[in-house]
């Protein structure tokens, strides 16, 4: 297994404010998986807001790498590559 | 600074705050605050200099509770919210109450899926409370239309009193620590078994300081007409208690209907007791002609509040925790519905006006005065 690939991972608006502002973070990730552990562990706020108690996703929360919903690649699983941009996006809603 | 009059307003699209002088003549509204998610609980808690509380219930980026200090000119999430255990395997759904504990800054929270929350220090760090969240038939609850939900907590001393849809009613005479269901005499219209001894939908309970012992309670009625097995249920809506919960019977006779969703009791008089009937299918007023309820003798008989308010064509729900009542000497009752208009009744309910007619539809009415 090589290095982890350093990825961007892009801050909605509404969740910036549980990462001192930031819009965006930097991290080192192969998976999703591996992105949602390391803001388990280094960006808690920012994570209780993108996963449920379970670890889940939260269930109207669309996943990005660069312009593709995990949901059609390999979910949580799906591979990282240096210089992707990971983004969490609400679901479209109405009313 | 004078006394004033503080409502909270819990809706589709946040919390708003609505605020007058004793006389009630009228009020200004702020909001609405927070994210723009539902708020389905709200809390004035009166203990000391005055806090509101209001969950914030985001389909996007889960459950938060939030806190105002200046009474309702700002609010902020407190620094947690409950959740469960990881090793649980449950995940927070939603908040549909915030009760006031004992101790200045405890505050109990209840839950979807059915489950008991405490903080001791203003809501910024919650523990589940297992004796209810864990209890042997908490597996067994099943949700209902509005999901499964802990939307009542009734505190009375060490006593503390938990309503569950669908669960029923459960009673702690420990402080919380244990629970058992006390449903004698609480039916079930949604079982072959018409009275369970647990799964009944209860929708709201009450109690009163000056009658020890007393309660009220307004169940998941409308069964009049069942065929079924276990045979017709009629006037299982609308119960009363004499015995602290242990045992219920129906004070529904009289009312156009048994179904419905708050039930209130008057501040100094625990014979004074409100409900708002409505028709099972529309959950709206009969007759699309919206109307209060009041029995004055403790349930024996009903009579019709309706001055004021729409004669026809009015098809709103008022929602469980959408009507309160103010504690001054002449109280007024407050209820939201779901269409988006706050009505108040003053003179006890004689006479209703309304107060704000485009909010966003309301699911929870408090109201307190500081």
């Amino acid at each position: 297994m090589g290095p982890r690939p350093t990825i961007t991972l892009h801050v909605a608006g509404p969740l910036r404010a549980y990462c001192a502002g930031a819009a965006q973070l930097s991290l080192s990730a192969q998976t999703i998986r591996e992105v949602l552990v390391e803001l388990e562990g280094n960006q808690h706020a920012f994570y209780r807001n993108v996963c449920d108690e379970t670890g889940k996703v939260r269930q109207h929360l669309n996943v990005f790498v660069n312009s593709d919903n995990v949901r059609d690649l390999d979910g949580v699983d799906t591979a990282l590559r240096a210089g992707d941009v990971v983004t969490f996006l609400p679901a479209v809603s109405g009313g | 600074m004078a006394d004033r009059i503080i409502l909270t307003i819990g809706t589709r699209k946040g919390v708003f705050v609505a605020e007058a002088a004793k006389t009630r003549r009228s009020f200004t509204l702020r909001g609405p605050m927070g994210p723009g998610v539902p708020v389905y609980s709200t809390l004035i808690d009166t203990r000391g200099t005055p806090r509101l509380y209001a969950s914030s219930c985001n389909p996007f980026f889960g459950m938060k509770v939030l806190r105002s200090t200046d009474m309702g000119k700002s609010f902020k999430e407190t620094k947690s919210a409950p959740a469960f255990p990881k090793e649980d395997g449950r995940a927070l759904a939603n908040i549909w109450s915030l009760e006031a504990g004992a101790g200045k800054k405890d505050l109990w929270c209840g839950v979807e899926p059915a489950s008991l929350f405490r903080s001791r220090d203003g809501g910024d760090s919650w523990e589940m409370v297992p004796g209810i969240s864990n209890h042997d038939h908490a597996r067994k609850w099943s949700p209902g239309a509005g999901g499964m939900c802990m939307h009542t907590i009734v505190r009375d001393g060490n006593r503390m009193h938990v309503g569950i849809s669908t669960g029923g009613h459960y009673l702690s005479e420990d402080g919380g620590e244990t629970f058992h269901a006390s449903n004698r005499g609480v039916g079930a219209g949604f079982a072959p078994d018409p009275y369970p001894e647990f799964g009944q939908c209860v929708h709201k309970i009450v109690r009163h300081d000056a009658a020890p012992g007393r309660m009220y309670m307004q169940n998941h009625g409308g069964w009049a007409d069942w065929t079924g097995p276990g045979g017709p249920r009629p006037d299982i809506g609308v119960l009363r208690s004499d015995d602290y919960g242990h045992t219920w019977r129906s004070i529904a006779k009289g009312l156009p209907s048994d179904f419905g969703f708050p039930i209130v009791v008057h501040p100094h008089n625990p014979d004074v007791v409100y409900v708002v009937p409505l028709e099972t299918a529309t959950r709206s007023c009969p007759g699309g002609a919206p109307a209060v309820w009041r029995s004055e003798n403790g349930g024996e008989s009903w009579n019709r509040l309706a001055k004021g308010l729409p004669r026809k064509q009015s098809y709103f729900t008022v929602l469980r925790d959408a009507m309160d009542i103010d504690r001054l000497k002449t109280p007024a009752l407050y209820f939201g519905t779901t269409t988006g208009q706050l009505w108040i009744g003053r003179e006890g309910g004689d006479k209703w006006d309304c107060l704000f007619g485009s909010l966003p539809p309301i699911h929870n009415v408090k109201v307190a005065v500081v």
